[in-house]
């Protein structure tokens, strides 16, 4: 469907395999946070003493979030894309800022907006260099055209760093637990189904156009390693609940990330397949963390403990999302691990290495979340039961062992999912296999290592703090920092230059544009461009007093005298009426003289209602002296652009004008003067206008005369 | 004749862009008058033929180009409804401040506006005192509410 035709842009949509997973996971984990979201809000709004009306500011962005990200998930032109990305993106801001009365809140909600914006520009200038080379938006027709260049280069590296930002990958990660700041229902939202896996969908639709570039992939790969490491380290020390979580989520679609970035077809599907099988996870465990502090007032895991005997459908429901993250067996999430081990032994023993230690981290951090909050010492008063906000959890923890028991389903999505980012049928076949196959052996190697890890707090502890404070130090979030206090320094600047000062932004304006001018004439060729014209007949009264109008100006420039000055200007006024009525314009002729008088009149009249003392400025000290050679060089270079401009055009008349259809039509106007015909009839709108100017004026005028009565 | 007009209206702009320069809002105002002059110049000097006035033109007459001076006309007047609008500012605001040089006017105005920061930081302390008051009392409430649970 035609949108904007004359921009080329459409607005295409297809459910397709990957538009179908993303659609699906927006819309049923969506269903499910906005059950668990009712009663959660009116707890929440309870605790922070707000009005139960305050709901209204979240339910309708949440909505536009979800419809974002169904659009998002079926769009099929990168503009659209683009769009869809932003509108997410917008929604976030409202959604993590809800809390507004919390700054930490509202400086979240900004970094998420920065940080996820502005890397979505890069998305639009990759799609318009594309579109420049290839002459289409449509991203199905792209991947046909592209071939392997430099442009393609470039734009895939632009389209995939507004995808990882989105993901959260390192080092634009940090914006992320940040996020944490929103009501649990949007992280949980935001975590599965929403904003973070844009990214790894705009990555897994455009996919075929970053394949054509061995670089894009090879930095996919990396960034993908990167994040797993890097979340999955700060994931297993964090304090707070949905910090754990929130790196998680860094560290998973890492995983994601890395499979893209393989390229194989089963990494393809693998990849479709992780996305499913880890959202369900994620948004349990969200909503765990989210029941959990609800119903003890608490969010740090030192302050929680032994949950599991007080909220047991809570804690077995968890423990499956949590078994499902780290892939034990019975549960979907098995197999999102069976299908990443395989591609990462296909690919290589380094990725083989990763996989491992990744699997290893995200049992260590997960099994320690689970573990410290429903087992161990009773810690934490449970002053707060509620069904609905456990019911989504074990809901979905259902999901997951039936998607551990009968995976069909689940892989037909996957493939097709795979098939539309590969370009090719993909085959996902998750499956037990009791035998030993390498997949098997990194699972093992992994449950295993991630056991030690969990064994070994104290490890793992100097382990995560030391990457911590190495991030806090050196870390992204520094840069943005840094790099938005310059930006107010410079806003500060800039305003300090431009606004506080009007003659040093006078000066900005006439010195730039002047030798913009220059340089343009200094850039076209100029042979014949210039005429001297010829002087001929009435030509010679004209040129004297031409030549007087400028003796006179220049008077005016030096004067000191107010009273000389408005003199001279009502000379420069006469004598240009007098040019206007030698060349032929007796109409502008009386007209200049009308207004010349008057001015003169309304000059004098004021002059006397001023002050008298005369400012004595340009005597005195050497800085007034200084300036007021900036102001002869600024005002030079202005009336140099000026003579540049004007005389060229005036040597190069236009070779035809409606000049003579005024003149013929003029009698049928019922005019004798052509002049008074155009104004009054062929132009009759503009005068209109120019009458509306003329009243306004006066009403100004008027209110400013009578002392200001209205101020 | 081209680069005679073209030298006239280089002047009229550069010294009004000078006077623009200038502290003093009168000369200021006259800086943006011959600037419309300059422009109405130019208008009139884009004629594609100077002869006589386009009044009853018959078919043998050599008439000036009626369009210019159509716009020329309009640009004439806006200019007159501009300096009259400018110099009634400029006679309000010497009246007020009792200056008319910028300088002069720049510092009444960051004098105004440092006053009106420190009420506007006054107010938000006061208001900002108020709620962490409120704070306090809603934590007591709640501390009290905890105790009687237990």
């Amino acid at each position: 469907m035609p949108w904007a035709p004359s921009l080329d842009l459409h607005l295409s949509f297809r459910l397709d395999g990957l538009g179908a997973i993303y659609g699906l996971l927006a819309t049923g984990i969506g269903a499910l946070v906005f059950a668990y979201g009712t009663r959660y809000m009116t707890l929440h709004l309870e605790h922070e003493r707000r009005g139960a009306v305050e709901r209204w500011r979240f339910w309708p962005w949440m909505l536009l979030f979800a419809m974002a990200m169904v659009g998002l998930a079926t769009a099929q032109d990168l503009v659209l894309v683009f769009v869809f990305f932003d509108l997410t993106a917008v929604c976030s801001y409202y959604l993590i800022g809800f809390d507004r009365s919390d700054s930490k809140a509202r400086t979240s909600a900004v970094m998420a907006l920065l940080v996820t914006v502005v890397s979505a520009v890069a998305m639009l200038i990759g799609a318009v260099l594309l579109y420049a080379a290839y002459g289409t938006f449509a991203i199905p027709e792209l991947i046909e055209r592209v071939g392997p260049s430099e442009t393609t280069t470039v734009a895939a590296a632009l389209i995939a760093v507004a995808a990882l930002a989105k993901s959260a990958q390192v080092p634009l990660h940090f914006w992320l637990p940040r996020a944490m700041a929103a009501p649990t229902p949007v992280s949980a939202y935001l975590h599965s189904a929403a904003m973070v896996a844009a990214g790894v969908l705009v990555i897994g639709r455009v996919h075929r156009l970053l394949e054509r570039s061995e670089l894009v992939m090879t930095g996919l790969l990396v960034i993908g390693a990167l994040s797993i490491v890097v979340g999955g380290v700060l994931a297993l020390r964090r304090d707070r609940l949905k910090q754990v979580l929130a790196y998680s989520t860094i560290s998973q679609y890492g995983y994601m990330v890395l499979l893209y970035g393989m390229g194989s077809s089963t990494s393809n599907g693998a990849a479709a397949f992780y996305v499913m099988a880890h959202a369900v996870a994620k948004s349990a465990l969200f909503m765990t963390a989210g029941a959990v502090t609800m119903a003890t007032g608490e969010d740090r895991l030192s302050k929680l403990g032994g949950l599991g005997r007080r909220m047991p459908v809570l804690a077995v429901a968890s423990a499956v999302a949590a078994a499902s993250l780290a892939a034990l067996p019975l549960t979907i999430g098995f197999f999102k691990d069976e299908l990443f081990f395989a591609a990462a032994w296909e690919e290589g023993s380094v990725t083989t290495v990763l996989a491992v230690v990744a699997a290893a981290l995200t049992l260590a951090y997960i099994g320690r979340f689970w573990v410290t909050l429903f087992l161990g010492a009773e810690k934490g008063q449970v002053t707060e039961r509620s069904v609905v906000m456990v019911a989504p959890v074990a809901f979905l923890a259902a999901v997951t062992v039936v998607g551990g028991l009968v995976t069909e389903p689940f892989a037909r999505l996957a493939a097709s999912g795979g098939e539309v980012t590969a370009g090719r049928p993909v085959e996902v076949d998750p499956g037990y296999h009791l035998e030993l196959s390498p997949e098997n052996l990194m699972a093992i190697a992994a449950w295993t290592l991630g056991g030690l890890l969990l064994a070994a707090p104290r490890l793992t502890t100097v382990l995560s703090r030391t990457l911590a404070r190495a991030g806090d130090l050196f870390g992204p979030r520094r840069g943005y920092e840094a790099m938005l206090h310059g930006l107010d320094r410079a806003s500060a600047g800039v305003h300090g230059l431009e606004v506080r000062d009007l003659r040093s932004s006078i000066a900005a304006v006439l010195v730039p544009a002047g030798l913009l001018v220059g340089l343009a004439f200094a850039a076209t060729p100029t042979d014949g461009a210039f005429a001297l014209g010829h002087v001929s007949g009435a030509d010679w009264v004209i040129l004297p007093l031409l030549g007087l109008i400028t003796v006179v100006t220049l008077v005016i420039a030096r004067s000191r005298s107010r009273l000389a000055i408005a003199l001279a200007l009502s000379v420069v006024g006469f004598a240009l009426a007098a040019v206007y009525a030698l060349i032929g314009a007796p109409d502008v002729a009386l007209v200049a003289v009308m207004v010349e008088t008057m001015l003169a009149l309304v000059f004098v009249a004021a002059l006397a209602r001023l002050p008298q003392e005369e400012p004595d400025e340009d005597r005195g000290s050497v800085v007034r002296r200084k300036r007021r050679r900036r102001d002869v060089v600024a005002g030079s270079i202005a009336g140099l652009a000026a003579f540049v401009t004007v005389w060229g055009f005036l040597s190069k008349p236009a070779a035809e004008s409606v000049s003579d259809d005024h003149i013929r039509l003029a009698p049928e106007a019922h005019g004798g003067d052509v002049v008074t015909a155009i104004v009054a009839d062929f132009r009759g709108l503009d005068t209109l206008v120019e009458i509306t100017v003329l009243l306004v004026a006066v009403i100004g005028v008027a209110t400013l005369m009578r002392r200001g009565k209205t101020w | 004749m081209i680069i005679a007009f073209a030298l006239a209206t280089a002047v009229l702009f550069g010294s009004g862009a000078y006077l623009l320069l200038k502290r003093d809002l009168v000369r200021m105002v006259a800086g943006i008058m011959l600037i419309s002059q300059a422009a109405v110049l130019t208008i009139i000097a884009s004629s594609l033929n100077r002869g006589q006035a386009v009044i009853h033109v018959g078919p043998d007459d050599d008439p000036s180009d009626p369009l210019p001076q159509a716009l020329a006309l309009t640009a004439l007047v806006i200019g007159l409804a501009t300096v009259a609008l400018l110099l009634a500012m400029v006679h309000r605001v010497v009246v007020v401040f009792r200056t008319s040089e910028q300088d002069a006017l720049a510092a009444t105005e960051a004098e105004v506006e440092a006053r009106l920061e420190r009420k506007r930081q006054a107010d938000r302390e006061e208001v900002e005192g108020v709620e962490g008051a409120k704070e306090d009392d809603a934590e007591a409430i709640e501390h009290e509410e905890l105790g009687r649970v237990r």
